[in-house]
């Protein structure tokens, strides 16, 4: 057994995704499985080893080791139905990173459930210690609605926010950050009990804060929106959003519809980061694992088990559900910054925001076709 | 053909059976195949050992499979179906050169890996499916079955990490060769229409398109059998990202 820094489990986010990694693995010498053929095999796929990661640091000659595990759960069961087996999946997954001996392992997407309260899931860890790398990915998204703000001469102090899956590790961890900074708070989400707890929770801190289980109660009102919802397909609409509203769609999946109408909403993908110091994968899967029109951009969740190998804390930090502070935030902010990890270039479906303004700026209806000829759906 | 009565099944699963008889006639008449020709197969491997032993040890194999393909045999006639085995149809007859192949040159391990990495792997998780869905004795045998070579899987396996941990990168060089040439003819069985004419066991027409009758599927059925082998492959030591990759090349 190899002695490994890191390892990142993941899944797939969409039937595209998962067509590309095995058109990729078939070889250019061979024609890519037609799409029925990779729904028929991939749900057979055991949870592996897709491929090593090593990544760099600024930091003279910091490296870290990896491994990048696929759990393979296929993009369309990420239904609560097929919650034990996916767990089941998740679980074999890590079970082959300590196996390869990695010294912390990264949660990505779905995965995070195994640890979100499912500590005893766990296969037996002997030196492996695991995050959901939530706390990251929570750092991201502040800093990009920062951005975005900043961008659109929007000043956080005069905007409602609403945060959709609120109640999530990573919607609530977004909610004690930006609080304090915003006029006030929506937080939505399916379970009233947990809504009350964190609206009781902010509320102590003098922050105006509403609660409701049904977006649409709220989306009017809201000059910013997180999505932050664990849900199995993009399927959130965010109906009769104010105009001009900055949406961040931090889920994975995505959560909002492709079919979304949102006609002046300045939408782009949160969480993400990038690495300064490189990605090096063998086999070469860069840019098809991570699909972004910038290079070395990872979810901020995978990008918290890089950071913390890099930086030598092999420590569980981020676990458990809703204990994501702004205390964590900036600590783990400072430690990825050190090792050369910001906030990754904005983008959205139609791509960059920043670089052409306009192209990030959704004025037609998300089901029409963008002005650059290209569908407005995202992949899936 | 009349159907035969069973009296362990209830009025209701003699009817199904009776049925999808030519269903299961087919799925018979694959296993029996897949059976005597490892019968064959490990008859051969007698022949090459040296050591008595594992003369002994193949021909009880040998033995165990001619067994195998007597109760599925008897299943047939159970269910009222004439069970025909073709060792020589166009698939078997090429997973049987490819094992000749290794008898040729004497390669022991090579036999080993062709017969209880690849071809029981097949054989195991087919099995175990049916065995899921088939309705009473049918359904018992080919779990029981699968049990049975699953033990030899373990077993062999034990004796083939040893042989991989002397020399890892030549072992793995031979199980890659013997991929290429083995998976394929399994995958090109497998897949999940025969594109490239009857496939010589199959009574008449092609079972595949059948099989959501009795509640399976050609997909099924290989999705489970490259399961069943990169589980093996995993169990062996070959790294996970080898492996995905060796079955991501196969056809479809």
């Amino acid at each position: 057994m190899t002695s490994l820094d890191f390892a990142l489990i993941g899944h797939p986010e969409s039937w595209r995704a998962a067509a590309d990694v095995l058109a990729f693995l078939r070889g250019p010498e061979l024609t890519p499985l037609p799409d029925d053929e990779v729904r028929d095999i991939l749900p057979w796929i055991p949870p592996r080893t897709v491929c090593h990661v090593d990544a760099g640091s600024p930091i003279a000659g910091a490296t870290a080791r990896g491994l990048y595990i696929d759990s393979f759960i296929p993009p369309d069961r990420l239904e609560a139905a097929n919650l034990r087996e996916n767990i089941a999946r998740v679980r074999a997954a890590a079970a082959s990173a300590i196996h390869s001996g990695a010294k912390i392992v990264s949660l990505g997407g779905f995965s995070s459930i195994l640890i979100e309260g499912n500590f005893d899931q766990l296969p037996e860890r002997r030196d492996t210690v695991f995050t959901t790398g939530n706390t990251l990915t929570v750092a991201f998204i502040v800093q990009g609605i920062r951005k975005m703000c900043a961008l659109e001469g929007r000043n956080l102090r005069n905007e409602t926010l609403l945060i959709v899956g609120a109640t999530g590790d990573v919607g609530s961890g977004c909610a004690r950050c930006l609080a304090p900074l915003v006029k006030r708070v929506l937080i939505c989400a399916r379970n009233v009990e947990r809504l009350r707890r964190l609206a009781a929770e902010l509320q102590a801190d003098g922050v105006q804060v509403e609660v409701a289980t049904d977006v649409e109660q709220f989306s009017a009102e809201a000059g910013i929106v997180i999505c932050a919802a664990s849900m199995a397909s993009p399927a959130l609409l965010l109906g009769g959003l104010a105009p001009h509203a900055i949406v961040c769609d931090a889920g994975y999946p995505k959560n909002l519809s492709p079919g979304a109408d949102m006609p002046g909403a300045r939408v782009f993908f949160g969480g993400l980061g990038q690495i300064t110091g490189g990605l090096r994968f063998a086999p070469d899967l860069r840019g098809i694992l991570n699909r972004h029109p910038f290079p070395n951009v990872v979810h901020g969740c995978l990008l918290e088990g890089i950071a913390l190998a890099l930086e030598g804390r092999f420590e569980p930090f981020s676990q458990g559900r809703g204990s994501i502070t702004p205390e964590r935030v900036a600590e783990i902010e400072s430690i990825a910054a050190r090792h050369g990890i910001y906030l990754a270039p904005l983008y959205n479906a139609q791509g960059p925001v920043e670089a052409g303004r306009e192209s990030g700026r959704l004025a037609c209806s998300r089901r029409g076709v963008s002005p650059g000829g290209g569908s407005c759906q995202q992949q899936g | 053909m009349e159907a035969a009565v069973d009296f362990a099944q209830s009025p209701t699963e003699c009817t199904t059976i009776s049925l999808s008889a030519p269903i299961w006639q087919d799925v018979l008449a694959q296993a029996m195949t897949g059976e005597l020709l490892a019968a064959m197969n490990y008859t051969s491997l007698s022949e090459v050992c040296d050591d008595p032993a594992e003369v002994a040890e193949a021909l009880e194999h040998a033995q165990n499979e001619r067994g195998h393909a007597a109760a599925f045999a008897a299943e047939g006639r159970r269910i009222g179906v004439n069970v025909a085995s073709n060792v020589d149809a166009k698939h078997w007859k090429r997973l049987r050169g490819a094992f000749l192949g290794c008898i040729a040159e004497r390669d022991f391990i090579g036999c080993l890996i062709v017969q209880e990495i690849m071809l029981e792997s097949f054989a195991v998780a087919s099995y175990s499916r049916v065995g899921k869905v088939a309705p009473g004795s049918l359904g018992e045998t080919f779990a029981r079955i699968a049990a049975e070579e699953e033990e030899h899987i373990e077993h062999a396996l034990a004796f083939l990490r040893t042989e991989r941990a002397r020399d890892a990168q030549r072992f793995d060089d031979k199980l890659h060769r013997l991929h290429l040439e083995v998976m394929t003819i399994l995958a090109q069985m497998l897949a999940k229409e025969c594109k490239d004419g009857h496939c010589e066991v199959c009574q008449t027409s092609c079972v595949k398109p059948s099989l959501f009758e009795v509640r399976l599927s050609a997909a099924e059925l290989r999705g489970a059998s490259l399961q069943q082998y990169l589980k093996t492959l995993d169990m062996l030591g070959i790294p996970g990202e080898v492996s995905l990759s060796w079955v991501a090349q196969l056809p479809v």
